[in-house]
């Protein structure tokens, strides 16, 4: 279990590791926190040419409220979003979410943006990212782009970045006046990959009258799945029973899980629609 | 209450703090992988990838060229050189059982996916895997042999040609008439279960360091083994190599729980490298090598029927376990071993007239089976106790009711088990009261009811067992196997009167630098802190069995204690000339030598050291010089522990998901040693448990490919999933061991997968689901109910 070999470099500046993936082509691959891609690494299930060490870049580590908008920075450590007083009060999902990332020792390494761009269906930050319809920002030695993180996952390990290109912020919208939230996950151990994990937010008015909605399911599907069919039926409703379970059988109709051995795609089907419900149940009751 | 280290008060039983605490936690611990021999090369073994296939040919020259590579070895290369591992029981003693080779390095075809079929040796692992990756084995697959069922079939491909047919060994025994049973009795239950094929996986991999100096002509082997001795012989034996030439170090081990109780194909070709290119090499495998190929353990299709009267008392018990051993056998104990141990282990603490039990192995295309904590207990305890549930539930009566009805009472110890074996004393009834009431079972009874009207699943399981530790050398000899029993110790005083204990047993987490020198200081009337105990070292220790089997307080104390006494008569023997108080009148105590009726210290027990050691012109002439002894120790035919487990579960009945809420231990391994060690062999015996009831799966595919090879596929219990066990325990000393030992590595692994399948059945008893197999994943328990409710 020891990598094949490859060239290491670590830049000092974005612009140094812009320049130095340009250079490396499609053989160089961005290192953040580790936590995935040294395992396949070392289990020699991905080799590289060349690895390209984010880690000393710390003006990609920041978490910044910019009126409606809450930007992390690409390189924030898990554990610093989990503690965040200021994404606590602009959009506390992402600290539930953020608990949920592996364990401690993990969450003080990996970083949101290594979690996004591995693009692991059923990890917390590309679900969370999904049902918030946060804004992906991309840059490469020559240009800059914002992606929709709905359209930035592909295939499972799959997204829209290009060889060339850094993840550098993610913009998450703050959570709106009467917005609350809800976050299920169903896993074999605390800290694993879910085996299906709902998240969800909906704008409530002061009867309990339902104004927005956005559900978004990990871990059966093979990208994070915004079902945006759910909106329609849960808007105007103050959440009760007959809803909740049309919400969550539109959710489990939406995928198209695939199985391994800690769930069957049938069962995450399943799942998909019991933890629908709890999460729709979570969020009104908040 | 805790006793001073330096204490010199009755040391066996003192909370004493352990050893090797500061050692361990402070990281400063020495693995096989600490050690860096000068020049030392690194290897790493290619691996096939199928499960079973033949091999056509093998081109390493990419191999050999690549930088740093010293040599590459296949099967062919070494044909002839080290010898295959094959078990072989005495034929009189185990007629059915067919031996097979399994080969160093894989010869004609592999047999299972991770078997070994080259080698490299290179500079270091990354030039080694490297390499590894370079040599072209080309493979003619074979239909492979993927389960037992598979395995049985007529036409099924055979894993190995020579037996004709897939079967390792059946065996067979009927005790009492057992269809006389079932005919009178009021009521039959039975069972069909299956067991999840896993693991021991210790935290430290399987490795080993060997260097060879041709100057003395020696072989030296540092390995992270449990039995440095067992594996000096049989290195000796494969490689033709002196014996008296071979050193076996086993350095601190992080863990074994049965895995390194073996020599394995990976061991045999170090130590013939290190031989044949006069270099330190070092094997260190990785996790992915653990778990695909070390040892799996415990995939048994058991079906069994217990009879009772009305009154729930056992009138019969048959049962059929069917294991499937994979490939191989382990070496040197037979992987048809624990199929025979569960089946055999089926009446338990309990009254049994009539008994009868078929075992049956089967060799398959996977990872070889092998003894992992508890063996074969584990499942027989399952089993049987999956059977005395569902006899309550059929009969009207209470779960722990029923067995307190069949259980070996107090009084009638001695007491003679359907199986010949002799209990010597327990607690049985004892344990599962205390267990209750640690529990508040009647509160916790009135509180599933009202969580079941909310819709919440709480259950209560039982699981109680009776375990036969520290199995002696005729109980090796009656199943034909050739294994000791026995065990080693010298015991030796240096001129200020301290001890240095040297015994064959192996400590690889069991404290035995705590508890080992707790006996001695009592034995030799020392302080703790004046006895130091030495283990794994076969240049050092008296040839021992290493530790295994819940055996080495019983055999290591055992060892030491008669070593001690040996040493303690000639001590008190020439004190008596010094002092002129008749020997039978003095006694070792405090450091001193003391009068016995009145306790007066006559003379300190490091002046006598000095003077026989060093004055030694003043030792009486018919006196031998020297302050040490030797023993040997065979253990008694049988001791028995028993404990009783009770788990506390929720189950979500909508996810399947099975929370622990809480978990119970009455234990008894007889006469304690230190309650803390004891404490913590019955927590991490419990996590394991626990691994095997909720957890633990290695999964192949039809095709026999490996799906769990890493630790996000296996998966283990890990600090957060496992509760704080409430611990209570009873002490019924064993009237045949030295200071009343029982033993008790092994019990906590044992009970948790029957205490936890029940707690499951008895929280899904309003659907009436059928718990029939472990581990309990989410998804299986979920389709118990669903089951169910299709069905209603």
């Amino acid at each position: 279990m020891k990598p094949a070999p490859f060239k290491y470099a670590r830049p000092g500046s974005v612009d140094e590791a812009l320049a130095l993936l340009q250079a490396g082509g499609d053989e160089a691959k961005v290192l953040a926190g580790g936590q995935s891609f040294v395992p396949l690494l070392n289990l020699r299930m991905a080799s590289v040419e060349s690895i390209v060490d984010l880690n000393r870049l710390d003006d990609l580590a920041y978490i910044r409220r910019d009126n409606d908008t809450l930007c992390i920075g690409a390189m924030t450590r898990h554990r610093q979003i989990e503690v965040s007083d200021e994404v606590q009060a602009a959009q506390p999902l992402l600290c539930r979410a953020a608990a949920e990332v592996g364990h401690l020792a993990i969450r003080n390494r990996g970083t949101i943006g290594g979690s996004l761009v591995h693009a692991d269906p059923a990890a917390e930050w590309p679900l969370v990212a999904a049902a918030l319809d946060a804004q992906l920002v991309l840059r490469s030695q020559d240009n800059s782009r914002t992606v929709a993180a709905r359209e930035f996952f592909l295939a499972p390990l799959m997204t829209a970045i290009e060889p060339a290109e850094i993840l550098c912020e993610v913009r998450f919208p703050v959570a709106p006046a009467g917005a609350v939230w809800g976050f299920q996950e169903l896993c074999r151990r605390p800290g694993d990959f879910a085996i299906v994990a709902i998240a969800c937010q909906l704008t409530l008015d002061d009867s309990g009258t339902c104004s927005t909605a956005s559900l978004a399911v990990g871990g059966a599907h093979s990208t994070p799945l915004h079902v945006a069919d759910v909106e329609p039926i849960v808007v105007g409703s103050q959440g009760d029973a007959a809803v909740l379970t049309a919400a969550a059988e539109k959710a489990a109709a939406a995928v198209d899980p695939s199985g391994d051995v800690h769930g069957s795609a049938d069962y995450r089907r399943r799942m998909v629609k019991v933890l629908a419900q709890r999460a729709l149940k979570e969020a009104w009751s908040a | 209450m805790e006793a001073s280290q330096g204490g010199t008060g009755k040391m066996v039983g003192a909370q004493v703090r352990r050893v090797e605490d500061p050692r361990v936690l402070l990281g400063k611990s020495q693995y096989v992988d600490d050690l860096d021999l000068p020049n030392s090369l690194a290897l790493a073994f290619v691996r096939s990838p199928y499960a079973h296939a033949r091999i056509v040919s093998i081109d390493a020259a990419a191999a050999q060229n690549q930088p740093g590579v010293r040599l590459v070895l296949t099967g062919a290369d070494i044909a002839g050189a080290i010898k295959p591992l094959r078990v072989e029981y005495e034929p009189a003693k185990a007629p059915t059982h067919k031996p097979c080779d399994w080969p160093v390095l894989a010869q004609d075809k592999v047999r299972f996916v991770g078997e070994a079929a080259a080698v490299v040796v290179a500079a270091d692992r990354y030039a080694a895997e490297d390499a590894a990756g370079l040599i072209d084995v080309e493979y003619e697959p074979l239909e492979p042999v993927s389960d037992v069922e598979q395995a049985l079939a007529a036409d099924a491909p055979l894993v190995h040609e020579e037996w004709g047919d897939n079967v390792m060994q059946t065996l067979q025994a009927e005790i009492g008439d057992v269809a006389k049973a079932f005919q009178e009795a009021d009521c039959v239950v039975s069972e069909r279960l299956t067991t999840g094929r896993h693991m021991a996986l210790p935290m430290e991999t399987r490795g080993c360091v060997a260097s060879f100096e041709p100057a003395t002509d020696t072989l030296t082997v540092w390995s992270s083994t449990q039995v440095p001795h067992v594996l000096r012989s049989h290195i000796a034996l494969v490689l033709d190599f002196p014996e008296h030439h071979i050193r076996v170090v086993a350095p601190d081990v992080g863990g074994g729980f049965g895995q390194k109780g073996h020599l394995f194909p990976e061991e045999a070709v170090s130590a013939y490298l290190a031989h044949r290119l006069g270099r330190a090499v070092k094997w260190i495998e990785d996790r992915r090598e653990n778990l695909s190929a070390s040892l799996h353990a415990k995939q048994q299709a058991v079906q069994a029927e217990l009879a009772v009267r009305q009154d729930g008392t056992i009138l019969g018990i048959r049962g059929r376990f069917v294991g499937d051993v994979g490939a191989y056998s382990e070496y040197p104990w037979g992987s048809a071993f624990e199929a025979g141990h569960a089946a055999s282990s089926l009446p338990g603490p309990y009254k049994t007239p009539a008994f009868s039990f078929e075992a049956v192995s089967v060799a398959t295309n996977k990872t070889t089976i092998g003894v992992y904590r508890g063996v074969g207990l584990p499942i027989g305890v399952l089993t049987m106790e999956r059977l005395m549930d569902l006899a309550a539930h059929k009969l009207g009566l209470d779960p722990a009711e029923i067995r307190l009805r069949n259980m070996i009472r107090k009084e009638e110890h001695p007491y003679t088990t359907i199986i010949g074996a002799e209990v010597e004393s327990g607690s049985h009834r004892e344990s599962l009261q205390k267990a209750l009431d640690i529990l508040g079972y009647q509160e916790c009874r009135a509180e599933q009811q009202r969580a079941r009207a909310q819709g919440r699943y709480l259950g209560i399981g039982i699981g109680c067992y009776l375990e036969g530790t520290a199995p002696s050398s005729a109980a090796f000899a009656s199943m034909g196997l050739n294994l000791g029993g026995y065990e080693s110790a010298t015991v030796r005083m240096d001129v200020a009167g301290k001890v240095t204990v040297l015994v064959g047993t192996h400590s690889h987490g069991q404290s035995h630098e705590t508890t080992l020198a707790q006996v001695a200081a009592d034995e030799l009337g020392v302080p703790l802190a004046d006895v130091k105990i030495i283990e794994g070292d076969t240049n050092a220790v008296p040839y021992g069995m290493g530790t295994w089997g819940s055996r080495s307080a019983v055999t290591g104390g055992g060892a030491i204690s008669r070593a001690s006494e040996k040493l303690r008569n000639k001590m008190l023997r020439i004190a008596s000339r010094m002092t002129e108080v008749p020997d039978d009148d003095l006694e070792l105590a405090e450091g001193m030598i003391r009068r016995r009726a009145d306790t007066t210290p006559l003379m300190p027990i490091k002046e006598l050291a000095h003077r026989v050691l060093v004055q030694a012109g003043s030792l009486p002439r018919d006196e031998e010089p020297g302050l040490d002894a030797t023993a040997h120790y065979e253990p008694p035919p049988s001791t028995h522990a028993n404990a009783t487990h009770i788990a506390l579960v929720e189950v979500d009945s909508d996810t399947g998901q099975v929370t622990l809420l809480r978990y119970i231990v009455v234990e008894d391994c007889g006469t304690i040693i230190n309650p803390t060690v004891v404490d913590g062999q019955i927590q991490g015996g419990v996590a394991q448990g626990i691994g095997t009831a909720l957890y633990e799966h290695a999964l192949y595919d039809e095709n026999g490919q490996f799906l769990t090879g890493t630790l996000m596929d296996y998966l283990i219990p890990t600090a957060i999933d496992v509760p704080q066990v409430e611990i209570g325990h009873i002490e019924s000393p064993s009237p045949h061991t030295p200071h009343g030992i029982k033993g008790v590595g092994e019990g906590g692994a044992i009970a948790p997968p029957a205490a936890i399948a029940n707690a499951v059945a008895d929280a899904l008893a309003p659907f009436e689901v059928r718990v029939d197999a472990i581990p309990l994943t989410p998804e299986r328990v979920l389709g118990w109910i669903e089951q169910r409710q299709a069905a209603a």
